[in-house]
């Protein structure tokens, strides 16, 4: 057996060496703690916001979000032909709500909360007045206990009682039989609109214009306004403008259990729908049960579309595997972002890490050699650096983990693991390096060609490097391109955190690979400009520039500072320019939504009010522009005999264009074509824009109304897009009135200083939606906000290693350029041309970075802005083109410049006590 | 002879650190060099011989007393002043040549004329005439890393005398080269004070040197010793 010999370490060198090169292993341990921190700290921290963006999307998807299952009824066919009164209807109902729950997955029952059964009728309308009024009846039943629904208290009347007396309670209607009376309660605002009290009938026909006997039991005020099961029904509550359509506005009457048996019989089973709702209890879920949740409501759904056909049980019913759909895709655009800032970051770190071994392992390349010459073999001193190397990055690595622990749940390994690693091995590396060169005879080869076989080795090396990044590059933007940044949505639908998953890391790597090959290609230009400028300062009349030219053309040749400093200037820019258009991006959002400063939402079926509403607006103070409008979402429009369900908007056509061209919004050029009215056969000139070209110019589009002849629309022209809807159809209020329609605005647009305070007040009786408000929301979204939180962090470490990288470029050339000085001041230099000859050599690799680092930033930007897909974090409907941060870019620029000052005046104040007199013993510097 | 003195230097003190640990490196010196002349400073090493030189040349401020060179109270100037005197009066060749390593051989000795403003077809020409008295006009275009001890302290020399100067202050020129060039670069630096009509101030422990100069200085633990009589100036 050969036994190697256990490498020579020499302990008390080990020692020694730290005590002499505090700095920059200080500044080493400095580095590793804070990247560590940060890249330990930036995916679980992103895994607990994407907990959080989870629930968020939940809460605010209310109704969408809950998972309902509708249920047939049993047949009540009676033995003689009629049909039988349950009593016990209301049990019924309740225990579907049980069986409901047992066919759910224990995965997703535990994130529901309690179900509430629901009954509601069809929709009714009400017989008196013009106006298109509807009523429904509705039953609630989330708690038995207490009577079957949310509690109430009675403020007229009572509680609607059963249409028989106890002893009758079973008794058999035949068909045909007049029409069976019902109990409802009234909510006091329904009841003082329709002007009724208990004992009136409500004056009720069914589609088909047969007669309801409705009875008003009595008027109630909810007990708890918030309790869940109201929102499943608000109209029970208060009269709601628009749900059946244009104009219409929608009453309700609340069942109680002991009338439901009396509905039942008042209609027919198609006619009165049961429904068990789930609404999600957004606290219990995480981004990760999310995942099971939406695979489970698959599935749910599938089953029951299935089995739906064959036997009549439950039909499930939600949207919350869409909405979850699309908050996991926003959560895998937050992550991709979040590793392309990683990326960044590790990038330049590790950079530096290696500059800072350069410069340690230069301070002692003395030392090293030395230690070669006196008989240490490489093994040994490789040893030997590497337990110092190791020991500090360990150190510094369970530090930064340390504090890690400390800011968020959890530590991501994965990607502390590099930066710790890159500690661990760079000085041991680049020292052994050294040491060999240093004793492998000479230097520089005396013989010629051996010489230049020494250079070609070099710049073989050096080129193959190059080559290996550039295809790097090369091969993350192709997958970036074709495969954008999202996760594959078949194997990981929700994306995994940031860098979990390794397929995602290369495409993240773009920006970073891509300022690399950039900072490498200006590397290569570099030396040619250095080359100019010293060419042309030889025959320069300014005396000094030659001196700092010359220097300058050593010092910019080193590669490892240039790097770092143009690829954090070119990353931290990058950044920059993805922030400020996330953010221009999130107003345009709150724009588009609102669609002025603020919008009113009116829930009254009455024009005038609304007019009168509009007009109180107007009179505050700052508020600029009011615009009503009619907007009915799913209008039904027949399109050249297709159905389609657009948002119509009915709108005085030229205030719009006026409101528009004054808001960032885009504009209406065609609306003056509005305004012709009676044009082709008297049909009403339209405006339309459709995501799919469904509606076009020239299309033939007829307005269907439930009360009084269809209208038709004449396409004049592209309308400009009005809020989220992918069609729109725009015409004029005027053109409209005139075809004999009725118009009663839902909406206000207000714009001016004032109009977030003009609707503020609460009294108006609207639903109120501030821009300023709706943009604070957004941005303070949990994924928006962690996202802008990021970045800023990302930025500011970039720029500090930028920085760090320069200072630590000039440390390693420190001692020659002040040799060179003192040598001039020696010829006669001026001090104070010192400090500017200094300044000139560390320029040439700085305004590189200062001019080219911001370009390539915004280059890249605009190369990854597409699918980087930050429309969907921004919610806006296209992907954004790239927003130029003027002023931070400037800063950007401006700083590696002010740092050259900087690092010359703390070199200066470090050498002001070294006479120049020293200059004429050996040491010098 | 004209009595004036090119150096004057009287009552020199130079001490390095205070307390016991205090060197007193400089003690009263005083004497005065003749224009045209080579002066050989000899001592012992650690004798004071660079302090000496240092605060002859403005590198570095004597504790008391004044050194005036060329009529020019060194001791009395600022930091510019300083580097005027520098720029225009005094010449330096050190003992580790003190080149610019990222200069050509040319352009290390342009470089006190650029520093001066001196024109740039009369600095041309001033560079390939020196370059020619050191013998080096073949070497013009070589870095300092390209040349030999010998060739780089000839470059030195060139350079010190590019300005003109008055004095030229020498710190062991020959130090570190060997016995034959240095011997080269004696005769060259014996030479210019014919040709150039500078004159010569070198710390020295070459016994040739010192049988070169017209006079020797010789320094003990900072203090100048009684010069042996006739040698003088005259
Ligand atoms: N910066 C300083 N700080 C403290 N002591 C100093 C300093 N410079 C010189 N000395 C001391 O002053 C004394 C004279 O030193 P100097 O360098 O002038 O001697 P030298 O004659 O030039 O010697 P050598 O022939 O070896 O060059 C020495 O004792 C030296 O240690
Ligand atoms: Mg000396």
């Amino acid at each position: 057996m050969i036994r190697l010999p256990w490498p020579a370490v020499h302990w008390p060198t080990v020692r020694a060496r730290p005590r002499a090169d505090a700095g920059p292993l200080l500044l080493t341990a400095v580095v590793v703690a804070v990247v560590v921190l940060f890249a330990g700290a930036v995916p679980p921290l992103m895994r607990a916001t994407a907990d959080q963006a989870v629930r968020d999307a939940v809460r605010q998807a209310a109704e969408d979000a809950t998972v309902r299952v509708h249920a047939r009824w049993e047949p009540d066919d009676g033995p003689y032909g009629g049909r039988v009164r349950d009593p016990y209807l209301a049990e019924t109902v309740s225990d579907l709500r049980g069986m409901a729950g047992d066919e759910l997955d224990p995965d997703l029952r535990a994130v529901l909360r309690p179900p509430i059964a629901t009954v509601t009728s069809s929709t009714l309308k009400i017989t008196d007045g013009g106006i298109q009024r509807t009523f429904q009846l509705g039953y609630l039943g989330n708690d038995p206990a207490a009577g079957g629904g949310p509690g109430v208290t009675w403020l007229a009347g009572g509680a609607p009682r059963p249409a028989v007396p106890e002893a009758e309670s079973r008794i058999e209607v035949p068909y045909g039989a007049p029409p069976w009376p019902v109990q409802v309660g009234l909510a006091k605002p329904v009841a003082d609109t329709l002007n009724l009290g208990p004992g009136d009938r409500i004056p009720l026909v069914d589609q088909r214009r047969r007669t309801k006997h409705v009875v008003v039991s009595g008027v109630f005020a909810p007990t708890d306004r918030d309790d869940p099961a109201w929102r499943l029904a608000p109209w029970l509550l208060e009269p709601v403008a628009g749900v059946d359509g244009v104009g219409s506005t929608r009453f309700a009457g609340l069942l109680s259990a002991d009338s439901l048996p009396d509905a039942r019989l008042a209609f027919a089973d198609e006619e009165l729908d049961r429904t068990v709702w789930f609404a999600l209890d957004p606290e219990v879920l995480t981004r990760d049960s999310a995942e099971s949740v939406a695979a489970n409501v698959v599935a749910l759904k599938a089953a029951s579309a299935s089995s739906g056909v064959r036997d009549s049980s439950l039909r499930w019913e939600t949207r919350l595997d869409a909405v979850l759909r699309d908050v996991r895709t926003r959560i895998a655009a937050a992550n991709a972002q979040a590793s392309v800032l990683l990326v960044g970051v590790l990038t330049v770190a590790i950079l530096v890490l290696l500059l800072a071994a350069d410069l340690l392992v230069r301070r002692r390349a003395m030392a090293l050699t030395a230690a070669r010459q006196r008989g240490a073999t490489l093994p040994d001193l490789a040893t030997e650096l590497l337990v110092e190397s190791v020991a500090l990055a360990l150190l510094a690595g369970a530090a930064g983990l340390g504090l890690v622990v400390a800011v968020a749940s959890g530590i991501s390994w994965r990607w502390a693991a590099p930066v710790i690693l890159a500690a661990a091995v760079a000085t041991p590396v680049l020292g052994t390096l050294t040491a060999a060169r240093a004793t492998r005879d000479r230097r520089v080869p005396a013989n010629r060609t051996a010489r230049r076989w020494v250079r070609r080795t070099g710049q073989l090396r050096r080129a193959t490097l190059e080559v290996a990044v550039l295809a790097g590059a090369v091969a993350a933007f192709t997958t970036l391109h074709q495969r954008g940044i999202l996760p594959p949505a078949s194997t990981a639908p929700t994306g995994p955190g940031p860098g979990e998953d390794g397929g995602a890391t290369l495409p993240a790597s773009a920006p970073a690979l891509g300022a690399l090959v950039g900072a490498l290609l200006l590397l290569r230009l570099l030396p040619l400009g250095t080359g100019l400028v010293l060419r042309r300062s030889l025959r320069s009349r300014r005396p000094l520039a030659v001196f700092g030219a010359a220097r300058a053309a050593v010092t910019s040749a080193r590669v490892l500072p240039v790097l770092v400093l143009v690829t954090s200037v070119a990353l931290a820019s990058f950044a920059f320019t993805l922030r400020a258009t996330a953010v221009q991006g999130l107003a345009e959002g709150a724009w588009r939504t609102v669609g002025a400063d603020a919008r009113l939402d009116v829930n009254l079926a009455d024009a005038a009010a609304t007019t009168a509403l509009a007009e109180r607006v107007a009179a505050a103070p700052g508020v600029r522009q009011v615009v009503t409008a009619q907007v009915t979402d799913n209008a039904r429009l027949v399109a050249d005999s297709t159905l389609v369900t657009p948002r119509l908007v009915i709108v005085d056509a030229r205030a719009f264009a006026r409101l528009l061209a004054a808001t960032p919004l885009p504009d209406g050029p065609q609306f003056d074509r509005l305004a012709v009215t009676g044009g082709a056969g008297g049909a009403v000139p339209a405006l339309v824009r459709s995501a799919d070209g469904g509606l076009r110019p020239g299309t033939r589009l007829e307005l269907r109304r439930a009360d009084g002849p269809a209208v038709q629309l004449a396409v004049v022209g592209t309308a400009p897009p009005v809020g989220d809807a992918d069609d729109v159809v725009v015409v004029d209020a005027a053109a409209v009135a005139a075809a004999g329609v009725p118009v009663v605005p839902n909406t206000v647009w207000v714009t001016g200083p004032g109009a977030g305070r003009a609707v503020a007040d609460r009294t108006l009786g609207a639903d109120v939606l501030d821009r300023e408000e709706v943009l604070a929301q957004r941005r303070t979204a949990p994924l928006s906000l962690g996202l802008l939180r990021l970045w800023w962090a990302s930025i500011t470490m970039l720029l500090a290693m930028g920085l760090l990288g320069l200072a630590l470029g000039a440390a390693a050339s420190a001692a020659q350029r002040w040799q060179t000085l003192t040598r001039l001041r020696t010829l006669g230099l001026r001090p104070v041309d010192a400090r500017r000859v200094a300044v000139g050599e560390l320029l040439p690799p700085v305004l590189v970075a200062a001019v080219g680092g911001p370009l390539l930033g915004v280059l890249l930007a605009a190369l990854t802005l597409g699918p980087l897909a930050l429309r969907l974090l921004t919610g806006q409907a296209v992907d954004p083109t790239a927003v130029l941060p003027w002023w931070q870019l400037g800063v950007l620029a401006v700083a590696p410049l002010a740092a050259v000052v900087v690092v010359v005046r703390v070199e200066l104040a470090a050498r002001r006590h070294r006479r120049l007199g020293e200059v004429l013993r050996a040491g010098e510097g | 002879m004209s009595t004036v003195p090119l150096l004057s230097v009287r009552g020199v003190e130079r001490r390095f650190g205070v307390g016991p640990t205090a060197v007193h490196a400089l003690r009263d010196v005083s004497f005065d060099v003749q224009g045209g002349t080579m002066v050989a400073l000899v001592g012992r090493s650690g004798s004071g011989k660079t302090t000496l030189l240092n605060v002859v040349g403005g590198l570095d401020r004597p504790d008391a007393g004044t050194v005036v060179v060329d009529g020019t109270d060194v001791t009395a100037l600022d930091e510019d002043g300083l580097s005027r005197l520098r720029r225009a009066t005094v010449g330096y060749v050190f003992q580790t040549f003190g080149l610019i390593p990222v200069l050509s051989a040319a352009e290390n000795v342009g470089a006190p004329l650029r520093l001066a403003r001196t024109p740039a077809a009369e600095r041309e020409r001033r560079v390939e005439l020196l370059l020619e008295l050191v013998g080096l006009a073949d070497h013009a275009q070589q870095r300092p890393a390209e040349l030999s001890g010998g060739q780089q302290q000839r470059v030195a020399i060139a350079r010190a005398l590019a300005a003109s100067p008055r004095l030229l202050i020498a710190d062991e020129p020959t130090g570190q080269l060997d016995a034959e060039t240095g011997l080269s670069v004696m005769s060259l630096l014996r030479g210019v004070v014919e040709s150039e009509g500078v004159t010569v101030l070198v710390a020295t422990h070459d016994p040739v040197m010192m049988a070169l100069a017209e006079r020797v200085i010789r320094i003990q633990d900072g203090r100048l010793d009684a010069e042996p009589a006739g040698s003088a100036p005259g």
